[in-house]
């Protein structure tokens, strides 16, 4: 019968195939006394289905109840009613059931399971060894020979001895002879076993301040402190050029404790430029900067 | 996992599976129909439809046509017996739910 139905119904899509192909594995899988009539129950329950995905999953269904009832019913299932009489269906071991949970929940089971390894094999590690030996099976991946090209580097330009450089060094410690050829330096090995450093040389440094033609600073004494009798000195940092010009805009290092008195001092230290006398090193005016004390304080003070 | 009456495990799906019984007892239903009215997949339908009708809850009888001259297979169809009828009742009245209409 089974031959004859596998035969019969719209088997022309793909998906009735696979389903039918389905099927027809999992009846053959099914106790040999149920077997052909649940294919033959399933193929006709199968031209019922619509839709490709619904068909697929029918046939996977039947896979799965082909585990169960093979299960349940085993080897000693016997029937009776295969056959158009309608009898009832005889099972030795029937009403047995060896099936402790639904699908759903061994799913479910399953699911649990896995999410439990994965965690454990994440803090376990596993997950840090699976990484470091992933570079393992990529130097396993066989590669086409790559023709290396020899890459040289380019040559150097001829050293141009034409030029005469003559370096600012001090002289070496080493004695060193040079021969009349100036391509070639002979240096000889001295018995000592250290080389002197150079001396250091000291620098005699003069800091700037406020020079000639500085203004005044009572003409930077704000009124309203005056009137308050207020007193106070700010120290003003400056940065000032060789030629006694700021080249940054003044800033207070240390506050008097006024803030009008610090506006005067910024105001006063800024209008000084071009008055300042530059530090000196070694007799030269340099760019420096320097703190200077702004002191604001009445005249019979 | 679910309560038993007799040999048969009566779980959530049997309950659904008899209920699509129960809607018209003297009617028989293939399992393409059961499946229709339980929404079950036919992997939990076709063992608890087995494990029914061995437990004498149903009987089963091939559809009588000609599979050659309907250009189909022929259908199984299930039907409650009379003592499956009662004690899918009592389950249901003990449940709470009471037979469905």
């Amino acid at each position: 019968m089974s031959g004859q139905s596998l035969r019969t119904g719209p088997s022309a899509t793909w998906d009735f195939a696979a389903a039918r192909y389905l099927i027809g594995c999992a009846a053959h899988k099914a106790p040999p006394g149920l077997a052909e009539r649940l294919e033959e129950e399933w193929l006709a329950d199968l031209t019922s289905r619509r839709g490709a995905f619904s068909r697929i999953l029918f046939g996977l269904g039947c896979c799965w109840a082909t585990r169960v009832i093979a299960r349940e019913f085993g080897a000693a299932a016997a029937v009776a009613g295969s056959s158009a009489s309608g009898q009832r269906l005889l099972v030795g071991d029937g009403g047995r059931d060896f099936s402790r949970f639904s699908r759903r929940t061994t799913a479910f089971l399953a699911i649990v399971c896995l999410h439990v390894a994965a965690f454990y094999a994440y803090m376990s590690g596993f997950a840090r060894s699976v990484v470091t030996t992933a570079p393992g099976w990529i130097d396993e991946i066989p590669l086409a020979p790559h023709p290396r090209t020899p890459q040289t580097p380019p040559p150097l330009p001829p050293p141009n001895l034409a030029h005469n450089f003559v370096p600012n060094l001090p002289a070496p410690d080493l004695p060193l002879r040079f021969p009349a050829d100036p391509t070639v330096i002979t240096v000889f090995h001295s018995s000592r076993p250290t080389v002197a450093l150079p001396p250091v040389k000291h620098i005699k440094r003069v800091v700037g301040g406020p020079g000639a033609g500085f203004p005044d600073t009572e003409d930077y004494y704000p009124p309203a402190i005056r009137r308050l009798d207020e007193t106070g000195a700010a120290v003003v940092s400056v940065c000032v050029d060789p030629r006694g010009r700021l080249t940054a805009a003044p800033s207070i290092v240390e506050s008097s404790g006024v803030g009008q008195l610090d506006e005067g001092a910024l105001r006063l230290a800024t209008a000084g430029s071009g008055h300042y006398r530059p530090t000196m090193e070694n007799g030269r005016p340099v760019s420096a900067c320097f703190d200077f004390r702004i002191r604001f304080q009445l005249e019979d003070q | 996992m679910g309560k038993r009456d007799g040999d048969v495990r009566i779980s959530l799906q049997t309950l659904r599976a008899l209920e699509a019984f129960l809607e018209n007892p003297s009617d028989e239903l293939s399992g393409a129909d059961v499946q229709k009215r339980s929404g079950l997949a036919s992997g939990t339908l076709y063992p608890i439809l087995l494990r029914l009708e061995s437990a004498g809850w149903f009987v089963s009888r091939w559809e009588a046509i000609d599979p050659a001259s309907a250009g189909r297979p022929r259908r199984r169809l299930y039907r409650l017996t009379p003592s499956g009828l009662a004690r899918a009742s009592e389950l249901f009245a003990s449940f709470g739910r009471g037979v469905p209409a």
